[in-house]
C-alpha cells in the first residue's frame, strides 16, 4: 500500500505535529471566537446581569447599578419561583422515568432480530429530529376535549369515564406536558441505550439462561450492572436536556392554566420578556445553570470512567 | 371503519399486550417445552410488543397526517375517523397562503417556510465553515488546552436557550441585529457548531494521519490536503453534520422568539400560532402545516438515520 506509514514518517509525522501547535491555533481561531462571542458572552453577561438592577429602562437608558445579591433573595422569596422549581423537578423527573423505562425496555427488546425489527426499530426513531414545534401543535390537538384523539382512546378504554380537558384544567396540564415530552424523548433514549445494549457480551446471558434466570432476574443482575456507566449518562443528559425544555411547554400551554405548567425556563423568559425585569430573569437563568453545571459534571464523570478524552 | 373501529383496536391490542409481557417475563418460568419452541414462542413475543410499541408511537404522526387529509366535517367527528373518507388537500394549500374557496384569513405560509429556509441553510453554511478546522485541528494536533476546548464543548451543548437569549437579545440590540435573521442565524449556529465540531473530530481520527503525510512530501499545503484529501473522504459525515445544523435552525423556537418582532421575519415556529385560535383553530390547515414542517426532519432520518445514530452515539456515551 502507498500510504503504508512506517515507524520514520510517524516520526516525522510528530515532529510536524509539534511544530504545527501554532497552525492549530490558528484552525481553532474562528470557532474560538466565534463560541466566545456567541456563547462565552452570554454567560458571564447573564451573571453580570443577575447582579444588577436591568430593566427596560436599563436598555434604554445604559445606567446600570449594582444590586449584588437583591435580586437572588428577591427570586429566592418569591413563592413563583418555587412553584417552578417544583414543577420543574416534577417535569424532568417523571419524563426521564418513563423516556428511560421505555427507550431501555425497546433496546433490550430490539437487541435479538425478529421479522420486521429492523424497521420498526427505524420507525420508532421516526420522530427523533422532528421540530418541538410540531409535536407541540400535535399534541395540543391529540389533548383537545370535544376530538382529541387521547380522550377517545382513554374513554373506550375506561380508563377515564369521561373526556378530560387535559391543557385547559390546572391539575392534568403538567401531566400533558410530561406525555408529550416523553413521546419526544424516546427515540434519543432507545438510541443511546440500544448502543450500550448491543456491546454486552453474550455468554453471560446464556450461562444465565442455563441457569435458569429469567428476563427480570437478567435485567436487574446483569445488563444492569453492565450498563452502569451508559445508564448514568444517559439519565444525567436526559436531566440536562429535560431541565431546559422551553419550547414544549410554551407552545402547548405558555406555562399555564395559571402556572400549573410553568418551569424554571418558561419562568425565566417571562421575567425578561414579559415583566422586562431583565437582572432577575438573569438570577434564574443562573440559578438553573448551577443545578445544570451538577448534572453535566455527574455526566463527565459517567463517560469519563468509561473513555478518557 | 365506522362502528368496528379504533375503540375495539385498541381493546384487542390492550389484550395482546398485557399478554405478551408477561409471557415474555416469565418465559422462563413456564417455558417445558424445547429451546426451539421457546425460541418461537420468545421471537413472536418480540415481535408482538415490538409491533404495538411502534403502533402507539406512530400514532401521533399517523393522526396529524390522517387530520391534515381530512374535511372539518370528519375532524370533528365521533367516534374519530382513522382514514380520511373524503380526502382534501385544501389545508395544504391554505397553509402555504394559496388561494382556497375557504372562507378564511390570509396566511402567509410560504413565507414562512422561505424565511425558516433561509435561517436553516445558512446556520448549515456557517457552521461547516466554522467546525471544519476546528475539528481537524482537534484530530491532529496535541497542543495546551486542548482538553479544556473538548470539555468547552460538552458543555455548551448543554446550555438551556432561555439562557443565552437574554444577553444576546441585549448584545444584539447594542449591535443593531434585532430584528435581522442574522441574529438568529449567529444563535443557532451557536446551538449546532459545539455537537458538529465533536462529531466530525471522530470522523477525521479516523483518516489515517499517513495519507496527509504523503500530501504534505509531495509538497501541497495543509489547507489543500485537509480540502482535497482529507474532507472527500468523510463526505458521508459532513453531510450528516450539514443536515443536523439545517434541522437544528429548521425548528429552532426560542432565538426566532425573542430576536424576530417583524411578522414578515417569522420562520415556521412561530408562524404557526398563526393557526392557533384565530376565531377557533383550523386544525387541518395545523396539520398539513406540521406535516410540512417536519417532512424534512422525517427524510433526513430515512437517509441518514446511521450516520444521525452513530454521531449521536460517538458524540455523547461512548
Amino acid at each position: 500500500m502507498a500510504f503504508q506509514s512506517t515507524a520514520d514518517n510517524i516520526k516525522d509525522l510528530k515532529a510536524s505535529f509539534s511544530r504545527g501547535k501554532l497552525t492549530a491555533y490558528f484552525y481553532l481561531l474562528p470557532s474560538g471566537l466565534f463560541l466566545l462571542v456567541v456563547l462565552g458572552f452570554p454567560i458571564l453577561y447573564s451573571v453580570f446581569m443577575s447582579f444588577q438592577k436591568y430593566t427596560l429602562e436599563t436598555l434604554v437608558s445604559k445606567q446600570t447599578e449594582f444590586i449584588w445579591l437583591k435580586n437572588y433573595t428577591d427570586v429566592l422569596s418569591d413563592p413563583a419561583f418555587a412553584t417552578a422549581l417544583k414543577h420543574s423537578l416534577v417535569f424532568t423527573i417523571a419524563s426521564i422515568l418513563f423516556q428511560f423505562t421505555i427507550g431501555l425496555g425497546l433496546a433490550i427488546l430490539f437487541t435479538k432480530a425478529f421479522p420486521m425489527s429492523n424497521i420498526m426499530r427505524g420507525l420508532l426513531l421516526s420522530g427523533w429530529q422532528i421540530p418541538s414545534v410540531v409535536t407541540g401543535t400535535l399534541f395540543l390537538f391529540l389533548f383537545n376535549l370535544d376530538y382529541g384523539l387521547i380522550n377517545f382512546v382513554l374513554t373506550s378504554l375506561h380508563i377515564i369515564s369521561e373526556p378530560i380537558g387535559w391543557i385547559v384544567q390546572s391539575d392534568t396540564a403538567l401531566t400533558a406536558v410530561i406525555i408529550a415530552n416523553i413521546w419526544l424523548g424516546i427515540p434519543f433514549n432507545l438510541i443511546l441505550l440500544s448502543a450500550g445494549v448491543t456491546g454486552l457480551p453474550e455468554d453471560v446471558y446464556e450461562a444465565a439462561t442455563v441457569d435458569g434466570a429469567n428476563g427480570l432476574e437478567k435485567l436487574i443482575y446483569i445488563t444492569i450492572p453492565l450498563l452502569k456507566s451508559t445508564i448514568l449518562a444517559v439519565l444525567m443528559l436526559g436531566f440536562i436536556y429535560t431541565l431546559r425544555v422551553f419550547d414544549l411547554i410554551w407552545i402547548i400551554t405558555k406555562g399555564g392554566p395559571g402556572s400549573a405548567t410553568e418551569v424554571l425556563p418558561t419562568f425565566a423568559y417571562r421575567l425578561s420578556f414579559i415583566n422586562f425585569n431583565f437582572g432577575r430573569s438573569a438570577a434564574v437563568s443562573v440559578i438553573m445553570l448551577l443545578i445544570l453545571l451538577v448534572g453535566a459534571i455527574l455526566y463527565l464523570r459517567a463517560i469519563m470512567s468509561e473513555e478518557k478524552l | 371503519m365506522k362502528e368496528a373501529h379504533i375503540g375495539t383496536f385498541v381493546r384487542s391490542a390492550w389484550g395482546l399486550i398485557t399478554n405478551t409481557i408477561f409471557s415474555t417475563i416469565f418465559a422462563g418460568r413456564y417455558e417445558r417445552g424445547g429451546t426451539a419452541k421457546r425460541a418461537r414462542v420468545e421471537t413472536f413475543a418480540r415481535f408482538a410488543i415490538a409491533l404495538l410499541a411502534t403502533v402507539i408511537y406512530l400514532l401521533p404522526l399517523f393522526w396529524m397526517v390522517s387530520t391534515s387529509l381530512k374535511p372539518q366535517s370528519e375532524i370533528f367527528q365521533t367516534p374519530p375517523v382513522l382514514i380520511p373518507e373524503h380526502p382534501q388537500i385544501d389545508s395544504y394549500r391554505s397553509a402555504l397562503g394559496l388561494p382556497t374557496d375557504r372562507p378564511e384569513l390570509y396566511i402567509t405560509g410560504a413565507l414562512y417556510f422561505k424565511n425558516s429556509f433561509v435561517i436553516a441553510s445558512s446556520t448549515m453554511l456557517l457552521t461547516l465553515v466554522l467546525a471544519v478546522p476546528a475539528a481537524y485541528a482537534l484530530s491532529r494536533f496535541n497542543f495546551r488546552g486542548k482538553t479544556t476546548f473538548m470539555l468547552f464543548l460538552l458543555v455548551a451543548q448543554m446550555l438551556p436557550g432561555v439562557l443565552l437569549v437574554i444577553p444576546l437579545f441585549v448584545l444584539f440590540k447594542i449591535l443593531g441585529l434585532y430584528n435581522t435573521h442574522f441574529s438568529v442565524i449567529l444563535a443557532d449556529t451557536a446551538l449546532a457548531l459545539p455537537f458538529a465540531i465533536i462529531i466530525l473530530r471522530t470522523s477525521f481520527m479516523q483518516i489515517p494521519d499517513a495519507l496527509e503525510e504523503a500530501g504534505l512530501i509531495d509538497g501541497a499545503t495543509r489547507l489543500q490536503v485537509l480540502w482535497y484529501i482529507i474532507l472527500p473522504l468523510i463526505r458521508a459525515s459532513l453531510v450528516a453534520v450539514g443536515v443536523f445544523s439545517f434541522l437544528t435552525a429548521w425548528g429552532e423556537f426560542v432565538f426566532a422568539l425573542s430576536f424576530l418582532a417583524k411578522p414578515e421575519l417569522h420562520p415556521i415556529s412561530i408562524g404557526v400560532f398563526q393557526f392557533i385560535g384565530m376565531y377557533k383553530t383550523q386544525w387541518d390547515t395545523m396539520m398539513a402545516f406540521s406535516t410540512l414542517v417536519a417532512i424534512p426532519a422525517i427524510l433526513a432520518l430515512l437517509f441518514l438515520q446511521r450516520q444521525f445514530i452513530s454521531g449521536l452515539t460517538s458524540g455523547s456515551v461512548k
